[in-house]
């Protein structure tokens, strides 16, 4: 791949919030903070649901982005601001475009969105075609 | 700033990079493998390379026992504070070069940051910012984070409204109604007679047997006051109260909102509006009807 | 027939302050004293007792506080300011049926410096009476002083008959223009002018300050017996030759909003029909009213309700004198509650009795009949005292 196949606007990718995916991504980033398993906690400390937690925010977004840059690409930064919850239930969709993108280096604006509004917003740098 | 939360934060930031203690297990496979089908990525990168996902960073030292941070006493101060709610609000990773299989990661924690108290839309709070480094056995970094949360205090919810009504067998509809959105007049099942407000017995016939009719939420104001003086309990001062004369033929009191005080007027179309007080009691109160 | 059976032999009062420094039972014993003091009496002569549901001294501790032994009757008048007609009523029945001989009415309270009527009290609608019910459609929303359940009855009568700030204005300029010159009078020598009242500060909206009473500390007691043995005593009797209650249809105690003209007082002509029929007098036949004036707006309502004016005519009968000491009808040349004292209206009644003997402070020409009302806004009751 060289630099020039890679689109300015990467797919969509909507993921199905289910609690299955909650829970699974919960663990395997070895958080095991009840609000993010347990429904009857979560909601008896005022959230709607179990929901998504920051570690796996961060993972998806990496998914995301790789998904589109490919297994060649490396990533170097991701900075991400965090917005509304991501309930189970709902579904999260993020978009990106491409903002900058000089000497091999691409920096993409990211939105990762849900029914309540931006769920994680940012930006991810990387090197299209690096050594991990 | 010389107060005492920033006192503290500073003093923690002077702290400097504290050590934690390091990863329990070495970068591994099953784990990367885990992780990889929990988040349905399919990059074979890095199984094949021999190298941990970078956003795993913080994965490997989640199960670290766990010291005290300096972040922690900041937390912990801004509790005492009342400031007890918590949000995340940044995440920035820097990511030096992917972890490989079998190294062991060390993490350690610099308190950065406090900036407060701010107005947000969450309350009055304090934004708490801290970096975390992991180093690798040869104490290179690996990867770097920035982590801010909110602290903030919670807006007084559930704080009780002091002007409640007395409710009793012959009133609770109504009262039940409000919660529902429905403005409910009494009406007596054998004559039809609606009534407000409401009582056990119908006055022109006497039955007992009550039912009740929903309102269409229109009126018109036949009187008011603007009350200036002295302070009532649970309002902001100066306030309006008027008598409601609905289409249905009956009357009923309730406070007139979101209308400028010079702009109210015996005679002014009104529509009803549910504006809950507190956790248990909603009342119908009126606003001008658009014309 | 209660007419003429029965007459008030004595009055007696406290000073009138902002803060008595005295309990409530000790201003009820002391005002009892003079009441009996001035009628010729002794605590001995008394055996019955009536006052207010709303005062704090009960009829037993009132009774052992003076000395005054056995009683064969006590009774207290229900809602607030409405009950002060309602006592002399009440002994006066008494009196006449015999079940008592000599009875003492009072009220005594600490309304300044202690329980102040004005400020909110939640508690009106804390328990499923039914007055805690009727208090539920009107607390919640913040309705919760007399000036403000007043206040809306006030805005519907200027929104009908085109009535004004200044129509109020004028009943609180007559009323301290009264005082001005009644030595017992709070507001003695303290005069204002309808530019002071328009300048007073909002209470509640079209109320202005100087449309609500004065707050008071002190006690008025006065002696009822029969009228035979009320002209063998120290003083002059005044005859009870008309008492009555009233309440009207769909009353409640201060918010009757619900009936379908908000600008009168159904039960104040509850009241007066009776006084008239009772006492077979009319209007012209009273040279002098004690109207109840909590607030200024009622004082034009209950003109028009006794039949001293027509409908919607009374701002005109004020604004043209009507109710000053040389009017067509002059109204509490003491003062008033405005002016005097907020004695819950038992002041009132003494000044009639003092207009009648000839030794009020500011004495009328010729007094043979006064007309005292209680309370307005709530059930409330009505006295025709002759000289006798
Ligand atoms: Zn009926």
């Amino acid at each position: 791949m060289t630099p020039e196949t890679l689109p300015e606007t990467l797919p969509e990718l909507a993921i199905d919030l289910t609690p299955t995916l909650i829970v699974s991504t919960a663990l395997a980033t070895r958080d095991f903070t009840p609000v993010h398993h347990d429904p009857a906690i979560a909601r008896a400390q005022g959230s709607k649901d179990i929901f998504l937690n920051i570690l796996t925010t961060m993972g998806l977004v990496e998914r995301f982005v790789t998904d589109w840059a490919g297994p060649r690409a490396v990533i170097e930064r991701v900075d991400v601001r965090l917005g509304v919850p991501a309930y189970a239930g709902d579904r999260l969709t993020f978009g990106g475009t491409v903002t900058s993108r000089a000497g091999g280096r691409v920096t993409v604006r990211v939105h990762g969105r849900v029914s309540l509004g931006d769920h994680a917003t940012g930006t991810v740098t990387l090197k299209e075609d690096g050594r991990c | 700033m010389t107060d005492p939360l920033h006192e503290l934060a500073d003093k923690q930031a002077a702290l400097g990079e504290v050590r934690g203690a390091p990863a329990p297990d070495p970068v591994n496979a099953p784990m990367i493998r885990h992780w990889l089908a929990a988040m349905g990525d399919a990059n074979p990168v890095y199984l094949e390379q021999g190298v941990a996902p970078p956003a795993m960073a913080q994965v490997w030292t989640m199960d670290a026992p766990r010291d005290r941070s300096p972040v922690d006493d900041v937390l912990a101060a801004l509790d005492d504070a009342g400031y007890t709610g918590v949000v995340a609000t940044d995440c920035g990773q820097t990511y030096h070069r992917y972890a490989r299989l079998g190294e062991r990661l060390t993490p350690a924690t610099r308190f950065t940051d406090l900036a407060g108290p701010k107005r947000t839309a969450l309350g009055v709070g304090f934004f708490a910012t801290w970096n975390v480094t992991w180093y690798d056995e040869d104490h290179r970094p690996v990867a770097e984070m920035l982590f801010r949360v909110l602290k903030f205090r919670p807006p007084e919810v559930g704080k009780p409204y002091p002007l409640q009504p007395a409710v009793n067998q012959d009133t609770a509809f109504f009262w039940e109604g409000a919660k529902q959105g429905e403005l409910r007049i009494q009406r007596c099942a054998d004559c039809g007679a609606l009534r407000h407000p409401p009582g056990p017995m119908c006055p022109a016939c006497r039955s007992t047997a009550r039912t009740h009719a929903v309102a269409t939420g229109r009126g018109t104001l036949h009187s008011f006051v603007v009350h200036h003086h002295p302070p009532v309990p649970g309002r902001e001062l100066p306030f309006v109260v008027g008598v409601v004369e609905l289409p249905e033929g009956v009357r009923i009191v309730g406070n007139v909102v979101d209308c400028p005080i010079e702009k109210v007027e015996v005679g002014m179309p009104l529509r009803v509006t549910f504006r809950p007080m507190d956790d248990r009691l909603v009342l119908p109160l009126w606003t001008p009807e658009e014309a | 027939m209660l007419s003429g059976r029965a007459a008030i032999g004595g009055i007696g009062a406290t000073e009138f302050s902002k803060e008595s420094g005295r309990s409530e039972l000790r201003l009820a014993a002391e005002a009892v004293l003079a009441a009996l003091d001035d009628a010729g009496l002794s605590p001995a002569d008394v055996d019955g007792m009536v006052t207010y549901s709303q005062d704090t001294n009960q009829e037993i501790a009132v009774a052992r506080e003076t000395g005054v032994g056995d009683l064969t009757f006590f009774s207290r008048v229900e809602y607030g300011g409405g009950a002060a007609c309602g006592t002399v009523a009440h002994a006066a029945m008494a009196v006449a049926t015999g079940l008592a001989r000599t009875v003492v009415c009072y009220r005594a309270f600490n309304e300044r410096s202690g329980r102040r009527f004005g400020q909110p009290n939640a508690g009106l609608s804390g328990e499923p009476t039914s007055q805690g019910l009727e208090m539920s459609w009107h607390v919640p929303y913040g309705l919760i002083t007399p000036a403000a359940w007043v206040a809306m009855f006030a805005r519907r009568y200027m929104h009908v008959y085109g009535a004004t700030s200044e129509d109020f204005g004028r009943v609180a300029v007559t009323m301290r223009r009264h005082a001005a010159t009644n030595p017992a009078a709070w507001f003695h020598g303290r005069p204002i002018t309808l530019e002071e009242h328009q300048a007073s500060r909002w209470i509640a909206e079209p109320l202005h300050l100087l449309d609500c009473c004065q707050e008071s500390d002190g006690a008025v007691a006065l002696v009822v017996t029969s009228a035979e043995r009320a002209r063998d005593l120290r003083r002059p009797p005044a005859l009870i030759t008309a008492a009555a209650q009233g309440s009207g249809a769909g009353q409640m105690m201060m918010t009757s909003y619900y009936r379908d003209d908000m600008t009168g007082l159904p039960e104040m002509s509850v009241v007066a029909r009776q006084l008239w029929e009772m006492s077979g007098l009319s209007p012209s036949d009273v040279q002098a009213a004690i109207l109840y004036d909590h607030f200024t707006p009622f004082v034009l309502t209950q003109l028009e309700e006794l039949g001293f004016c027509g409908r919607g005519e009374a701002p005109g009968f004020v604004r043209d004198g009507g109710i000053a000491l040389d009017g067509a009808l002059p109204v509490n040349p003491h003062g008033g509650q405005l002016g005097e004292a907020y004695i819950h209206g038992m002041n009132g009644i003494a000044e009639a009795v003092r207009q009648l003997r000839g030794d009020a402070a500011n004495q009328l020409a010729g007094v043979t009949n006064v007309l005292v009302t209680a309370g307005t806004g709530v059930p409330t009751s009505g006295l025709i005292l002759s000289s006798g």
